[in-house]
């Protein structure tokens, strides 16, 4: 009989019977998280249709626009009001009885599926359609290299539509490329009343004196000398001399405006232009810049955990309890400085860079101000932690001999500070040199501010180059403080 | 010699932790101080060479006022008195040898000592320390790399590099096994003996003190509760030594055996 108050009590109000029972903080538990799961699943319910008003409307659009999630949040909801009301009798203190908390978080589970728009199937659907820039970012070394080159360019006028000009003989130059078009007049293809190509003259193009095979592409430019290259059957027109350096083809005269003000004789080029490799590879831009941006970043990383550790000591023993506690106002001074510190600390280096970029500007000293600022914080409590940890012992000893308090420093203070000292200061050069290739992302200069442009303008494989190199430098930078800190301790 | 009147000894939080110990002891005494852990020992010894300062009370030493002592004037005091600890408490990162040369703190230049600068003399005679507890192999190794045992080996060669006149041991074989007690009081008997420094120490087991105190001091709560010689001492049966160590631990003993009692 006594069970049947707190079901009750459960029923209508889920947590209610465990209050009844004197499980407050259980109930209270109970309560908050029942009562956060019902208010998600009104909102996002309402989401799911949110043009839409009345219960039944709304209910039945989210219904149709996600059943599977309806349906769980449904079933499984009922499942925990009535497992509340059984635990509600059932629990003691005696025996644990963990069973509706994990229902709670599985609802969890599901809303947060939900709202945070998880989508396995687009993961899957888009895989091979992402797979094209990532394998540039994976493997760019395509980019990462170039050569010198040099243009080998000849080429022959043609009249338009008037076989009666002549046009100056051509002379053939020894070692100089050579052009020459049979016959040395055409009409342009033009378009007539139904918007159809009608095929211009076919000639025929004859060269030598270029490097043999290597594709020469082939340029058309018009009485302004605009230049474009014709395409025949949807492709670029392109040659390949032979092993004399000679080659022969026939084209049709490209189709080509001419403006109803032109005047006089008009005449037009064809052009064989072959581009060739000068000497042997040279770094190209992407990784120039990136060698340098990322030079900039590891002293960025650098500048940072000096001003850092300069700014951090004199802050450390301010926050430091043992040294701190000895009357109310050094104890008032310890904790406003832990106050600020855990404050400054708490807020990311990217939202100081944003600041700092407002007050210094864009680049990398906005980059080293934000790190430094965070720097200050993080080394400060790591000092102060350091300090605190000192063994009272050695200094006990040392003053027994009668040494003074600049010698007691040295002698028993020093000594105890510098591992940790040395191992702090490496780990967040560490950290300061990882924290600079992210924070020019929001302009704070080094190589995240080249990162985030390669891939605005979709350079994937510059971008790649970046990526390998904060990869690497981030890798042996862990590698070598690691080493370091091993050593010292 | 040394005369300690009403000397009292109360901490920041209200601890007593001496009340109104006074006794007299001539040089070349070997003082042994019982009683169990929070009863005044280490207190009484820091009070000597005022690394705790006392409340109330005085300590002359010599003719001199070790409370009112200042300054230089308490460096030299310091320095004349060496100081063994129950942890060692030897600087761990620095070479056995520094650990033995900082016992020369108190009479060098303060300059020179910045930098771990020290006179030809002071290195012979930390090695002829060292050669006394029979580590010189271990000079150049890092304090922390050494033993217990060969730990507080430095820490005696470190008090002997202070050429005192007086030793304090503060439970000095507390942390060590009881064969290494015997070697390591045996230094000290041995700096007592052959130089006549006095040495004030705290200890444990009932057979250590009767093996090396000439005299003898019981502590509880922060008050002398046994004054005796070694004679007496060693006439003292377990059940008396008891009593010093008090009912309570007694009565936990009638269980099983109680550390802090070490019988």
């Amino acid at each position: 009989m006594k069970n049947i108050a707190p079901i009750i009590l459960s029923l209508i109000f889920p947590g209610a019977g465990h209050l009844y029972r004197k499980h407050i903080q259980r109930g209270l538990l109970i309560i908050l998280s029942f009562t956060s799961i019902i208010g998600l699943s009104i909102s996002r319910i309402s989401l799911l249709a949110h043009r839409y008003e009345g219960f039944f409307p709304v209910l039945k659009k989210a219904f149709s626009n996600n059943p599977g999630f309806i349906i769980f949040l449904f079933l499984f909801t009922v499942l925990l009001w009535i497992w509340i009301a059984i635990d509600s009798v059932k629990y003691s203190t005696l025996k644990k009885r963990p069973g509706v908390f994990v229902l709670i978080l599985v609802i969890f589970f599901g809303l947060g599926w939900q709202i945070s728009e998880i989508d396995v199937v687009k993961a899957a659907v888009q895989m091979p359609d992402a797979w094209k820039p990532l394998s540039k970012v994976l493997w760019p070394w395509k980019a990462a290299i170039t050569y010198k080159t040099e243009e080998l360019t000849g080429g022959a006028d043609l009249v338009i539509d008037d076989p009666d000009y002549v046009l100056p003989a051509l002379n053939r130059t020894e070692g100089k490329p050579f052009v020459e078009t049979d016959p040395r007049w055409g009409s342009l293809s033009t378009l007539d009343k139904n918007n159809e190509i009608v095929k211009g003259t076919s000639i025929t193009v004859r060269g030598s004196g270029f490097t043999p095979g290597e594709v020469g592409e082939v340029w058309w430019l018009d009485s302004i000398s605009n230049e474009f290259r014709p395409r025949e059957g949807g492709q670029y027109l392109s040659v390949t001399p032979d092993s004399e350096g000679k080659f022969e083809f026939t084209m049709t005269l490209p189709y080509r405006l001419i403006p109803p003000s032109a005047q006089g004789v008009q005449i037009n080029r064809v052009e064989i232009r072959q581009v060739r490799r000068v000497g042997g590879p040279i770094p190209a831009d992407p990784l120039k810049l990136t060698i340098a941006r990322m030079v900039e970043t590891i002293f960025m990383g650098m500048m940072a955990t000096i001003f850092g550790i300069i700014l951090s000591i004199p802050v450390s023993f301010l926050a430091a309890r043992n040294i701190m506690s000895g009357s109310w106002i050094t104890v008032a001074v310890y904790y406003f400085v832990r106050t600020v510190l855990n404050i400054i600390r708490s807020i990311e280096p990217l939202i100081w860079a944003l600041i700092a970029v407002v007050w210094v500007g864009l680049g990398p000293f906005a980059g080293i101000l934000a790190l430094t600022i965070h720097s200050v914080a993080a080394l400060g409590k790591l000092y102060s932690e350091g300090i605190e940890s000192i063994d009272p012992g050695p200094i006990e000893a040392i003053k027994a001999t009668g040494a003074d308090s600049i010698q007691t420093i040295m002698f028993a203070i020093i000594p105890q500070m510098i591992p940790p000292f040395v191992s702090f200061s490496i780990y967040r050069w560490d950290i300061n040199v990882r924290m600079s290739t992210i924070i020019g992302l929001v302009g704070g200069g080094g190589i995240g501010f080249l990162l985030v442009q390669y891939i605005r303008l979709l350079d994937y494989q510059a971008a790649g180059i970046a990526v390998w190199f904060i990869a690497v430098t981030v890798a042996i930078l862990d590698y070598v403080s690691a080493e370091i800190r091993r050593k010292f301790i | 010699m040394l005369e300690i009147k009403n000397l009292s000894k109360t901490y920041g939080d209200g601890t007593k932790a001496l009340k109104n110990v006074s006794f007299n002891l001539e040089d070349g005494e070997f003082l042994v101080i019982i009683g169990l852990s929070g009863s005044g020992k280490s207190t009484l010894l820091r009070c000597i060479n005022r690394l705790v300062e006392p409340t109330s009370g005085s300590i002359t030493w010599n003719g001199a006022d070790i409370c009112a002592a200042k300054g230089a004037d308490l460096r030299k005091i310091r320095s004349q008195i060496g100081m063994v600890f129950q942890h060692f408490n030897l600087v761990k990162r620095l070479s056995v040898l520094n650990n033995v040369l900082s016992g020369r703190l108190g009479r060098v230049n303060t300059w020179k000592s910045l930098y771990y600068k020290f006179s030809k003399k002071d290195y012979e005679d930390a090695f002829s320390a060292l050669k006394k507890v029979g580590i010189t192999q271990q000079a150049y190794k890092r304090a922390d790399e050494l033993s217990g045992g060969q730990q507080q080996r430095v820490g005696i060669a470190r008090a002997i590099m202070q050429e005192p006149l007086m030793v304090l041991a503060d439970e000095p074989v507390a942390s060590l096994d009881p064969v290494l007690a015997h070697t390591i009081l045996g230094y000290i008997e041995r700096m007592n003996q052959e130089q006549n420094i006095t040495v004030i120490c705290s200890l444990h087991y009932l057979d250590l003190v009767q093996r090396y105190a000439t005299r003898v001091i019981g502590l509880k709560d922060g008050e002398i509760v046994y004054r005796g010689t070694g004679e007496d001492i060693r006439q003292m049966t377990d059940r008396e030594f008891k009593e010093i160590y008090g009912e309570e631990a007694e009565r936990v003993n009638a269980g099983k055996p109680v550390k802090g009692a070490g019988l």
